[in-house]
C-alpha cells in the first residue's frame, strides 16, 4: 500500500435543486482511496454515500451538480474535467458496479456483447474481433462463471442475480481499472451469494492492486471487506479510520448507534417470554405447484414452490421462516392466509378447518390473519388518507364508522405516530413511519395471526430495530402469533422463538432459535449461518463469543 | 448452466415453428368465427334472407330468389346452412354480388392491392417518423424541441382525418396545384411502367399523409414516454459508466428497449389503420376496399359486406401476427423463454 492516494475527494459539495429540505446532498466531504485498499463508505439511506460515488464518475442524477471541492484522480480534477476526458475515464481507469443486477444489464443484448462493448469502447480498433471475443471469455472465467463460451451467448434474464452481478463485475474489469466504485453491489443478493461476490471483489482487488470505494449500509459487510471505513450521515462525513478502530472503538455517537443497531448481536430481549400452550394454527402437508402455459402447443411449465410443509403457531409465538429467494417462504405465508390456495394439505386455524371455508365463513375468518408487506411505499394506496386505510378494514366488518375512526386514531398513537396523521397521505411519511401505518392497518382488525413478510427488510438498521421492538410489544399486548418471513438471519435471531429454514420449497430444519443457531443440524443451515456478513466481528448470533463487541 | 443454455438456443428455432403453427390455428379459428358472424348477419337482417342476399332492391324477381334459395340452401335446416357456408368460406367461395353482377372474390381481389398499398405505406411511415420524433422529443424532454414536437403531435392527434384530408387537398391541390386531389392514377394517358409507378406514388401522397398523421402522433407520444422511462433505467447508467458515447447509448440501448411498447400498440392499431382507410379512401376517391365498404353499406349489398368483413379480419390478424414476430425478433425474452 503506497501512501500516494489514487483518488482524493477534497471538500466536495453536491448541491440539491432549490426548494429541497436541505441545500446539499453531500457537504464538505473529504476522503481518499489508495492503491490496493478497500474503503467502505457506509451510512443509512439519504446519507449521500451513493451520490458521492456517482460524483466521482460525474454520473449524478439530473438536477444535481458538483457545487464545490475537488475530486483528484491521478493528475485530473474530475469535478472540472470535460465530458470527453470523463468518457475516457469511465469504464477505463475508473469503473463502477451497481446495486440492482436485475436491471443493470440491457435485457435485449447477450451478456458477451455487453462485456465486449466495454472493451471496444476503450480499445477501439486496436483489437481484432477474435481478440475481443477471447478477452470476453477470459473475463467471464475470471469472475468465476462456468462454461464462459455458453455464458457469453446468454441473455441477462437467463442468469441468476448472482451471475448477473458477476457479469457486471466482468464489465467493470474489462479495461483493468485502477479504481473500482461499487455501489451496494451485494444488497440485492441472497446471503450465500453475497458472500461469494464479496470474496470475488476481494480477490480481484488483491490480484490487480486496485483501489475500491465500496458503498454499503451493512456494517457486517464492512467488517468482512473493508480496510478503512468512512461513515456518512445527512451528507457529511462523521467519522473515518481503519476498520478495526471504527468498528471496535467508534468515537462518534452516530457510528456507535449504527453499530449497536446491527441486528443479531443484541441480547435477545424480544424472546424468552411465555407462550400459549395450545396451538393456534396447525398446517400439514401443504403443497403448491405453479403452472403456466404460454401457447396452445407449448408444454406446461410446472414450478414446485412449496412441498409437503408442516407448521405450527401458538399464541404469542414468533416463528421466523428463513430462506433465500425462491425458497418458497412467501408462498407458504400466502397459503397460510389463503391468498394462494394450496394444491393439497390442511390448515387447522382457531379450531376450524380453514381450507374448507367458503363465502361468508371464509370472510369472517380472514380478519383473523393479517399481513405487513416488505415495501411500505407500495403497500399503501397513495390516494387514500392513512387514517382511512386503517379504519376501512373494521368498517367493512361492521364496526360503526365513528368507532372505527376513533380506534384508528388510537392505533396511530399506539404505533408511535400523532393522531393528526389520520388526515394525511402516505407520501408525507418516511419509510419507517409508513411501515408503522401498515402495522396499524393490520392490527386494526384484531387478528390472531400477523404475517410479517420481509417487513423490516427495506428499512435502515436503526429504523429496523424500532419496528422490531414495536412488533414484539404488540405481540405481547394482543397475544398475537407472528409468522415472520425474512431472508436476514440476524433479524430472525432477534425476534423469533422458533426458526424454520426453507430451501427449494422444503423445510430443511426447524427448532428453537437457540438450538438452530447454536447447533445447526442441516448443512444448508450451517452454510446460511456462515454466510452472515461480519461474523468475524460480531460473532455468530447466540454464540457465547459474540460478546467481543465494543471493547 | 451451460447445457441448459445450449439447449435453450437449440430450442429457439422450434419456438418459431411453434409460433407459426399457433398463428395458423388462430387465423383459421378467427375465419370460422367471422364466417359464423356473417351467417348470423344475413339471417338477423330484417326480411327474407334471399331478399337480403339479392340486395334488398325490390328488383329481384321470384326466379332469382328461388335461385338464391337453392344456391345458399336456405330451405335446409340452420345447422346445415351454417356448415355449408363455413365450407364455402374456407374454399374462398365468398358468394355473388347481385348488385354488381360479379363474384365477391373478384371484387375484393381487384380492390385489395390499392388498400394494402395505402394502409401499408401509411402504417410504415407513421411508425418510422413517429418513433423518430418520439425519440428526439424523449431524449430532449423538457427542452423547446420536445415542447414543439409534443404540441405538433397533439395537434395531429386531435384533427379529424377527413378534415385534415380536405384541408390538404385545399392547400396542395386547389391553391398550390402541386398534387392531384383524388384518384389512384391519371386516367387516359399512355405510360411506361416507371411512369405509372411514379404517377401512383404522386397520387398517394395526400391520402397517405392524412391517414398517417394521426397514427404518427400516437406513436410519437408513446415513444416519447417510453424513451423517458427507459432513459432512467440502470442499464443506461451502466452503459454510461462504460464510457459509451451518448449517440451509441441512444441507438444501441435506448431505442431497442423503448420501441417494445410501440410495437405492441402498433399491432393493436393495425386494425384501426384499415378502418381509417374507409374515410380516407372516400375523401380521396381511392379505389380500395374502403370505398367498396362505403358503397356496399349504402346499397345494402350483404355478400360484399360479408366478404369485406372477412378479408379485413384476415388482414388485421395477419398484421397482428407480423407484429408478434417482430416483437419476437427484438425481444429475446419472448422466443427463448417460451421453450424453457
Amino acid at each position: 500500500m503506497t501512501d500516494e492516494p489514487l483518488l482524493s475527494i477534497e471538500n466536495l459539495s453536491v448541491a440539491l435543486p432549490k426548494g429541497g429540505d436541505r441545500q446539499f446532498a453531500v457537504e464538505n466531504v473529504s476522503l481518499a482511496v489508495r492503491r490496493n485498499e478497500i474503503v467502505c463508505l457506509v451510512g443509512e439511506s439519504g446519507s449521500g454515500k451513493s451520490i458521492t460515488a456517482h460524483a466521482v464518475l460525474r454520473l449524478l442524477p439530473p438536477g444535481l451538480d458538483v457545487a464545490a471541492g475537488a475530486i483528484r484522480f491521478k493528475d485530473t480534477d474530475l469535478a472540472r474535467a470535460d465530458e470527453g476526458t470523463m468518457r475516457a475515464l469511465r469504464g477505463g481507469p475508473i469503473s463502477m458496479i451497481f446495486q440492482e443486477p436485475l436491471s443493470a444489464l440491457n435485457p435485449l443484448t447477450r451478456v458477451g456483447q455487453q462485456i465486449a462493448e466495454a472493451i471496444i469502447t476503450h480499445a477501439g480498433a486496436k483489437l481484432s474481433g477474435s481478440e475481443v471475443d477471447a478477452r470476453v471469455i477470459e473475463l467471464i472465467a475470471a469472475v468465476g462463471l462456468p462454461d464462459p463460451p455458453a455464458l457469453a451467448r446468454s441473455y441477462p434474464f437467463q442468469l441468476s442475480g448472482g451471475q448477473r452481478q458477476r457479469i457486471m463485475i466482468a464489465i467493470a474489469m474489462a479495461n483493468e481499472p485502477a479504481l473500482l466504485l461499487a455501489d451496494e453491489p451485494t444488497t440485492a443478493l441472497d446471503v450465500t451469494t453475497q458472500k461469494q461476490i464479496l470474496a470475488l471483489v476481494r480477490r480481484l482487488q488483491a490480484e490487480r492492486g486496485m483501489g475500491v470505494l465500496f458503498i454499503t449500509h451493512d456494517f457486517g459487510v464492512v467488517a468482512d471487506i473493508a480496510d478503512r471505513v468512512v461513515v456518512m450521515r445527512n451528507g457529511c462525513v462523521v467519522e473515518q479510520g481503519a476498520v478495526d478502530e471504527v468498528l471496535r472503538a467508534p468515537k462518534n455517537d452516530y457510528t456507535k448507534a449504527l453499530i449497536a443497531a446491527v441486528p443479531g448481536g443484541r441480547p435477545a430481549s424480544m424472546r424468552g417470554h411465555a407462550l400459549g400452550t395450545d396451538p393456534l394454527l396447525v398446517a400439514r402437508g401443504l403443497n403448491k405447484v405453479f403452472t403456466s402455459r404460454q401457447g396452445v402447443f407449448r408444454p406446461v411449465r410446472r414450478v414446485p414452490a412449496v412441498q409437503d410443509v408442516a407448521l405450527t403457531l401458538r399464541p404469542r409465538e414468533t416463528v421466523a421462516v428463513v430462506g433465500e429467494s425462491g425458497s418458497g417462504k412467501s408462498t407458504l405465508a400466502r397459503m397460510i392466509m389463503r391468498l394462494i390456495e394450496p394444491d393439497t394439505g390442511a390448515i387447522d386455524f382457531d379450531g376450524v378447518d380453514f381450507l374448507k371455508l367458503k363465502g361468508v365463513q371464509l370472510r369472517a375468518m380472514r380478519r383473523k390473519v393479517q399481513i405487513v408487506f416488505q415495501d411500505p411505499f407500495a403497500a399503501l394506496d397513495p390516494r387514500q388518507k392513512v387514517g382511512e386505510a386503517i379504519a376501512r378494514g373494521p368498517m367493512t366488518y361492521g364496526t360503526p364508522p365513528v368507532d372505527a375512526i376513533a380506534e384508528a386514531k388510537r392505533l396511530l398513537a399506539r404505533v408511535g405516530l400523532k393522531e393528526s396523521a389520520y388526515e394525511r397521505y402516505p407520501h408525507e411519511f418516511s419509510g419507517g413511519q409508513r411501515q408503522r401505518i401498515c402495522i396499524a392497518r393490520a392490527i386494526a382488525l384484531k387478528p390472531l395471526v400477523l404475517v410479517a413478510d420481509e417487513a423490516v427488510s427495506a428499512l435502515d438498521v436503526s429504523v429496523q430495530q424500532h419496528i422490531l421492538e414495536l412488533l414484539a410489544e404488540l405481540r405481547e399486548e394482543m397475544s398475537l402469533a407472528m409468522l415472520f418471513i425474512t431472508h436476514d438471519l440476524r433479524v430472525a435471531s432477534e425476534i423469533a422463538d422458533r426458526i424454520v429454514v426453507m430451501r427449494r420449497g422444503e423445510i430443511v430444519e426447524q427448532g428453537e432459535t437457540q438450538s438452530v443457531f447454536g447447533a445447526p443440524q442441516h448443512a444448508y443451515t450451517r452454510e446460511l449461518l456462515e454466510a452472515i456478513p461480519g461474523r468475524s466481528l460480531f460473532g455468530r448470533p447466540h454464540e457465547p463469543s459474540a460478546n467481543l463487541r465494543f471493547a | 448452466m451451460s447445457v441448459v443454455a445450449i439447449t435453450r438456443y437449440g430450442g429457439r428455432l422450434s419456438a418459431y415453428v411453434l409460433g407459426a403453427a399457433s398463428g395458423a390455428v388462430k387465423i383459421i379459428g378467427v375465419i370460422l368465427v367471422i364466417a359464423t358472424f356473417n351467417f348470423i348477419l344475413v339471417h338477423a337482417a330484417p326480411g327474407d334472407p334471399a331478399q337480403v342476399i339479392a340486395g334488398q332492391s325490390g328488383a329481384a324477381d321470384e326466379t332469382l330468389l328461388r335461385q338464391i334459395r337453392s344456391a345458399y340452401g336456405l330451405d335446409q335446416p340452420y345447422l346445415v346452412q351454417l356448415a355449408s357456408s363455413l365450407k364455402k368460406t374456407l374454399t374462398l367461395d365468398l358468394g355473388y354480388s347481385y348488385r354488381q353482377q360479379r363474384t365477391v372474390l373478384s371484387l375484393l381481389l381487384e380492390r385489395l392491392p390499392a388498400t394494402l398499398l395505402l394502409t401499408g405505406t401509411a402504417f410504415i411511415l407513421s411508425l418510422v417518423f413517429g418513433t423518430a420524433l418520439g425519440t428526439i422529443a424523449g431524449t430532449r424532454a423538457g427542452k423547446w424541441s420536445d415542447t414543439f414536437f409534443t404540441i405538433v403531435s397533439l395537434l395531429l392527434y386531435a384533427l379529424p382525418v377527413f378534415w385534415l384530408g380536405l384541408m390538404l387537398v385545399l392547400l396542395f391541390s386547389v391553391q398550390l396545384n402541386w398534387l392531384p386531389p383524388f384518384g389512384y392514377v391519371t386516367v387516359g394517358v399512355e405510360m411506361t411502367t416507371w411512369q405509372r409507378i411514379a404517377d401512383i406514388a404522386w397520387h398517394m401522397v395526400l391520402p397517405t399523409l392524412s391517414l398517417a398523421a394521426v397514427y404518427l402522433a400516437i406513436y410519437a407520444r408513446l415513444m416519447r414516454s417510453s424513451i423517458i422511462e427507459v432513459k432512467q433505467q440502470d442499464f443506461i447508467k451502466t452503459a454510461r459508466a462504460k464510457g459509451v458515447t451518448e449517440s451509441r447509448i441512444v441507438m444501441h440501448h435506448l431505442l431497442r428497449n423503448a420501441i417494445l411498447p410501440v410495437i405492441t400498440v402498433a399491432g393493436m392499431q393495425a386494425g384501426g389503420v384499415v378502418g381509417g382507410a374507409v374515410v380516407v379512401e372516400t375523401v380521396f376517391a381511392w379505389p380500395g376496399l374502403g370505398r367498396l365498404i362505403y358503397d356496399a353499406v349504402l346499397q345494402r349489398d350483404y355478400p360484399v359486406m360479408q366478404g369485406i368483413f372477412l378479408i379485413m379480419s384476415i388482414v388485421v390478424i395477419g398484421l397482428n401476427l407480423l407484429t408478434e414476430a417482430v416483437y419476437r425478433m427484438v425481444d429475446p425474452r419472448i422466443s427463448v423463454r417460451s421453450v424453457t
